[in-house]
């Protein structure tokens, strides 16, 4: 891809996450982004076009959270892409500044899943025949956490040990759902929501919103800024819808897409998964931790428990995985989710992540998988790749 | 659904009962590649010549769960699985009935195509559709 101009992420904001059901999704939103136009040192009217991720918020809740911070006018765009929804909005805020059509640009994920459910698996689309016949997302990643500790010796002891460490790294950080640390025995304690997959090894239901303030290169050099705060460099960005499945030999497997997804992010830019230090993947369910994980080039195939065995994916290990507390205990607003992971690494690069930053967070990535279909891979899978 | 027209059946162009429950797929007549469901053009040959084509009663269980938490509708618990065809490269995920959820379910064994209760509707009534079962 010739000719794309650079793109910086010049300011971040971020509402805790929890259950807020007296918090309209606007609400939520307009916090977020008034913490990001702020972060950013701009005027909010430099601001040109909006981009809000969302599932379940209804009708024009994009302009609906501009309105309560004096931004109207400009075009908002809402985008939906399941659980990648806030990444995919993320990705049309690069993209319109990348080629050109806009200099400064406002991408945000907001959702409000408290008002709507009090728990259990997230309501899916009913058109779908395999949610009509019963699949949720429990039981799809149930049958794959089934499939894999089968294949590669994994036993479920592992799986909540990826608990334990979200847990953990979640204790530290303010804005997660779950603060308190667990042990192994207590996740595999827990209720069976889907075998293996206890409750605890299920991300929870919950509600936030989480936005960033991008711009061009040659916009960053001359925008009347009121901060000197770091910019962070956006290295790559790419969406991929999921491809099929029974057409590539039964493959019926997100990581296909994920490995799709960020091979790309790589070459565009000029890195591989050796350069990473801190990364957010998309850990809806314990077992995704070690799928992404392998899928991303960071472990090899069936090797991803060793991650967690050996401790290498701590905060301050190897490779820093899900040092936020990840979905599982920072928890998974559906379209929020994206832009929360994208607000954590612009925090471990900036240094800012007090009390569990990544030592020597230079660059870092963000990977998010959104949904499932009949005989494909996924729905939408995005992977940035940030550095300062 | 011939046979009972009061039985209410969810996806019933999917699948037949006669003379055996099977499912039906598309298959490409230029490229032979198969679908479930069928689509309405080929993802290898990018035509629109999709025959609607049954599949074998018999598949292989890719994987499978026991479901213990489900949305509305569904009673729980319920098997749920993914059941390969592995000579039309097609995977079907679908719920899997067994007498003993607990223990009569494997990896890889061999599963054929049944209709069934697979949830209820709004009133309260049963809803049928094609489902799997071990092969006894």
């Amino acid at each position: 891809m010739a000719n794309l101009r650079d793109v910086y992420i010049i300011g971040v904001g971020q509402t805790s996450c929890g259950k807020f059901p007296t918090q309209a999704a606007h609400m939520l939103g307009r916090e977020a982004t008034w913490a990001a136009i702020k972060d950013s040192g701009i005027h909010a009217r430099d601001i040109e076009i909006g981009f809000c991720g969302h599932v379940y918020q209804g009708m024009g809740v994009g302009q609906r959270t501009l309105k309560d911070i004096g931004l109207v006018g400009q075009p908002v765009i809402n985008v939906e892409g399941a659980c990648g929804s806030g990444t995919l909005s993320f990705w049309e805020a690069w993209r319109t500044i990348a080629y050109g059509q806009h200099d400064v640009a406002l991408a945000w994920g907001v959702e409000n899943l408290s008002k709507i459910m009090s728990g259990g698996p997230l309501p899916l689309e009913e058109d779908d025949i395999e949610v009509a016949l019963g699949m949720s997302m429990p039981g799809l990643y149930a049958m794959r956490a089934k499939k894999y500790l089968d294949e590669y010796g994994v036993s479920p002891e592992t799986l909540a040990k990826v608990v334990v460490k979200s847990r953990k790294h979640a204790a530290k950080n303010p804005i997660a759902q779950f603060r308190k640390e667990t042990t192994v025995e207590q996740v595999l304690n827990d209720p069976l929501i889907a075998d293996p997959l206890t409750r605890s090894m299920c991300c929870p239901v919950g509600d936030a919103s989480a936005a960033a303030v991008l711009v061009d290169g040659e916009t960053l050099k001359k925008i009347k800024r009121d901060t000197s705060r770091m910019p962070i460099k956006v290295l790559g960005c790419v969406a991929q819808s999921g491809g099929y499945a029974s057409a590539t030999g039964l493959t019926c497997d997100p990581s296909e897409n994920v490995k799709r997804t960020s091979e790309m992010a790589y070459e565009q830019a000029g890195l591989g998964p050796k350069d990473m230090d801190a990364v957010e993947i998309h850990d809806a369910f314990a077992i995704a931790e070690l799928i992404v994980a392998e899928a991303l080039g960071f472990a090899k195939k069936g090797e991803g428990a060793r991650l967690i065995e050996e401790e290498t994916s701590n905060y301050d290990g190897d490779i820093a995985i899900n040092a936020s507390g990840g979905l599982l205990s920072r928890g998974h607003p559906v379209g929020a989710t994206g832009l929360l992971q994208t607000v954590e690494i612009v925090n471990q690069l900036r240094g800012e992540a007090t009390g569990y930053q990544v030592p020597d967070a230079k660059i870092g990535l963000i990977e998010t998988m959104g949904g499932a279909q009949p005989a494909m891979d996924g729905i939408t899978c995005v992977v940035s790749i940030l550095g300062k | 659904m011939s046979d009972n027209n009061e039985r209410r059946v969810l996806h019933a162009e999917f699948f037949t009962e006669d003379p055996e429950p099977r499912l039906i797929a598309g298959k490409s007549k230029s490229s032979g590649n198969w679908t479930f469901p069928p689509y309405l053009a080929d993802p290898v040959s990018f035509l629109d010549d999709v025959e609607h084509t049954q599949l074998p009663r018999n598949g292989v269980l890719h994987s499978f769960t026991i479901v213990r938490r489900s949305l509305p509708d569904f009673t729980v618990p319920f098997g749920l699985g993914l059941i390969d065809f592995p000579d039309q490269k097609v995977r079907v995920m679908a719920q899997v009935e067994a007498d003993d959820l607990e223990n009569d379910l494997e990896l890889g064994m061999e599963v054929e195509t049944i209709v069934g209760v697979v949830r209820k509707a709004k009133d309260g009534s049963d809803i049928y559709s094609y489902k799997f079962r071990p092969v006894k």
